[in-house]
């Protein structure tokens, strides 16, 4: 017996509604209740006066910014000399820097943490550092796999042809190579930007005591405060929503840029 | 009906089917009783010890950790009573996430909390009293009442929620003191007979305490009283336990916002607020003292030991804070069920009999709070196994005649290095406990006062970056 389309999305289907939908319900439940069960917007306003929850906003964006610009820097001309370098063994080198996904990510924070120790001494000293290096390290191949997928099927000829055309190399960067692996980088700061602002096991690791949104939404849980843990949840979702919104935007106009080319 | 219809409807029965399982009480066939425990990870002997582990006491008994505990209550319990009964036995990293879990309708019969849990859900009328034959010492097997130390049971009895005593629902599962392990080659005794170690700018960034609310209240409320409760007025006052106690529970607002400013530069201080590489940051010389609950300090210890460092406790001159944790009934998962009440404390029962309090102790390094009796001394021979001194001729007499009871002398002959490590760590004196308090619960708004106050020290402070 065959089964139908429709047959076959009832485990997705399930999953979605059991462990998405549901879930979501309760914490938009709770956001927007009070201790008594009476719909309030007051967690709301709440959140967006008190300077706290806003200094933890900022400090999370800034953390993950940070290491967002750093994962880009680092991933763009690896992922490019990966993708179209024709460097012997291309594939065995984006193996290793692919391979540390493939270990428990708290298992490579402590060695690197036994390296950075070797090279500062006492980690206590420099908490933001460590933990944007930390993030770095951590994030790095969700850079570059998107970045090296969208490299490998840019055509090169585009690029010999601005080159042919006169185009100096800045100009063949930022005219011809950025918008063509628009979707990569897009996909990649996702990947990247989102993680890094809720990630606090990184930050706890690397000795920084400093909340960010992950661990400022787990406080308000053990303090039994759960509606207002709820409401800062429901407004870093909306914040993604909005980032994903823009960057899937941009994506769009950048493909068209490459159709237009 | 359309295809869709059809997938929505199948969707919601099988969704109904999952949460119709999650409510149903397992009840098996045959009267075998499930009894649902609770306790914290890595809390409880699991068993499989080697055999050069045995334990060989003076008087020729022999403790070896064959089975978990869990699976010897099983045996015992059939033996004992000739009933089946099988423990679904889970465990939670903190209290809060116990807390949390139950108001999430997560049922368990039988949970182990700290104190101040234990008096929230009192206060919350949540829990169910012991039966009343459970003090009866003349009942064989009620070893808790038997064995359990007469000390602790005092506390329990004096401990209050709602006009109720706290012995009235819970039986005692560990207990110790809040006090600071340190390195004796770069810190001297004296700088850590003080909480302010961790303000001191001397030790900076190479002093660690935990990430607790609770404890670092505690600590900032101590720093703050410290010259009141050292000076002789205080000291020598008739209620100086209740003024000690009253200060040290004290939540007002002007109170909590001093203890702010406090722990904003204590923070500025440490190394960090550390989840779980206390331990080993400290066997690495990274972290010089750590302020830490005497059982996870008796782990400290031990581990130092193995990799060749030796560390020390100290429980600061200030006030200590006196914990533990205890088993207690949850009334709405019991309720009227005396089948499973009786299953539960036989549960308390057997983690209380002096053999198995010992495997306890030696598998998590905690002290339980049994002593045993004149008959049964297996525990104080464990003490006495554990650290009576080789050399007689330099030993020190350290007695612990309130906890194993003064009729007989109990005063261990030991290593005098032992009076500043695990010994002391396990037991301490009498003195020490002489200055300590029992932290209660936060009621009402002071729960949210402090959690607001853990919240703006550890977020980023906007109006520091202009």
């Amino acid at each position: 017996m065959a089964f139908t389309r429709k047959q076959l999305g009832i485990p997705y289907a399930l999953f979605l509604l059991l462990f998405v939908v549901l879930p979501l319900l309760v914490v938009f439940y709770y956001a927007f209740t009070n201790g008594s069960g009476q719909f309030t917007t007051e967690n709301f306003v709440q959140f967006f006066t008190n300077q706290k929850a806003i200094g933890t906003l900022v400090y999370s964006a800034v953390i993950a910014l940070i290491t967002t610009a750093l994962c880009l820097l680092i991933a763009y001309p690896c992922a490019y000399f990966l993708a179209k370098g024709r460097i012997p063994h291309g594939a065995a080198w984006l193996l290793i820097l692919v391979l540390p996904m493939w270990i428990n990510f708290t298992l490579r924070l402590t060695a690197m943490k036994e390296i950075l120790s070797f090279l500062e001494g006492n980690l206590a000293f420099h908490p933001f550092l460590n933990t944007i290096i930390g993030m770095t390290y951590d994030f790095l191949p969700f850079m570059i796999l998107p970045l090296y997928n969208t490299m490998e099927k840019m055509d090169h000829q585009l690029i010999d042809a601005a080159r042919d055309l006169g185009a100096s190399d800045a100009v063949v960067i930022w005219r011809v190579m950025i918008p063509l692996s628009m979707p990569g980088i897009v996909s990649g700061v996702t990947m990247v930007f989102l993680p890094a602002m809720t990630n606090y096991v990184v930050l706890d690791m690397m000795y920084n005591s400093t909340y960010i949104m992950g661990s400022l939404i787990g406080s308000y849980f053990s303090a039994y405060n759960w509606h207002d843990g709820s409401m800062i949840s429901t407004v870093l979702l909306l914040l993604i929503g909005l980032m994903s919104w823009i960057s899937k935007k941009a994506g769009a106009d950048s493909e068209e840029g490459g159709a237009i080319l | 009906m359309n295809g869709r219809s059809v997938a929505i409807l199948l969707c919601l029965s099988m969704a109904a089917a999952l949460m119709g399982c999650g409510k149903n009480t397992p009840k098996a066939a045959d009267d075998t009783i499930v009894l649902r425990v609770a306790n914290c990870e890595e809390y409880i002997d699991e068993g499989d010890w080697d055999a050069e582990e045995t334990i060989v006491l003076a008087d020729g008994t022999e403790i070896l950790g064959e089975n978990s505990l869990v699976e010897d209550f099983e045996t015992w319990y059939e033996e004992t009573y000739g009933q089946k009964v099988r423990v679904e036995y889970s465990t939670y990293g903190t209290n809060e996430e116990l807390y949390n879990q139950m108001s999430l309708g997560d049922e368990f019969d039988l949970v182990c909390p700290s104190e101040y849990m234990i008096m929230k859900l009192m206060q919350e009328d949540r829990l169910l009293p012991l039966s009343k034959d459970f003090y009866d010492e003349g009942i064989e097997e009620n070893y808790y009442a038997r064995y359990a130390s007469k000390y602790i049971r005092g506390v329990f009895d004096d401990l209050q929620m709602n006009q109720h005593k706290m012995s009235d629902y819970a039986g005692c599962y560990m207990w110790g003191t809040l006090g600071i392990v340190y390195n004796p080659e770069a810190i001297r005794a004296e700088e850590v007979s003080h909480y302010d170690i961790l303000m001191n700018p001397k030790y900076r960034k190479q002093v660690t305490m935990k990430d607790s609310i609770r404890d670092s209240y505690f600590a900032g409320l101590a720093i703050r009283n410290a010259d009141k409760f050292l000076s002789p007025e205080f000291l020598a006052r008739d209620d100086y336990r209740e003024q000690l106690s009253k200060q040290m529970n004290d939540t007002s607002e002007a109170t909590v916002d001093e203890v702010e400013e406090i722990l904003s530069n204590m923070r500025e201080n440490v190394y960090s607020l550390e989840t779980d590489s206390g331990k080993a940051d400290m066997v690495t010389g990274k972290v010089l003292a750590n302020l830490q609950w005497s059982g996870d300090a008796v782990y400290t210890m031990d581990q130092a030991e193995e990799d060749g460092v030796t560390l020390c406790y100290s429980v600061p001159t200030e006030c200590t804070n006196l914990w533990f944790d205890g088993w207690v009934m949850m009334k709405d998962s019991i309720g009227e069920n005396t089948a499973k009440q009786h299953a539960a404390e036989a549960f308390m029962n057997f983690l209380s009999r002096p053999d198995n309090a010992i495997r306890n102790m030696y598998y998590i390094g905690y002290t339980s709070p049994i002593a045993g009796d004149a008959d049964n001394d297996l525990v104080y021979q464990y003490l006495d196994y554990n650290y009576g001194a080789e050399d007689a001729d330099t030993a020190v007499e350290y007695d612990l005649g309130y906890f194993f009871g003064e009729d007989v002398p109990h005063t261990i002959l030991a290593d005098p290095e032992q009076m500043n490590r695990q010994l002391f760590t396990q037991y301490p004196t009498a003195d020490v406990l002489a200055r300590s308090v029992v932290m209660r619960c936060f009621e009402g708004d002071a729960n949210e006062r402090i959690a607001q106050m853990w919240t703006n020290i550890r977020c980023f402070d906007l109006t520091k970056m202009f």
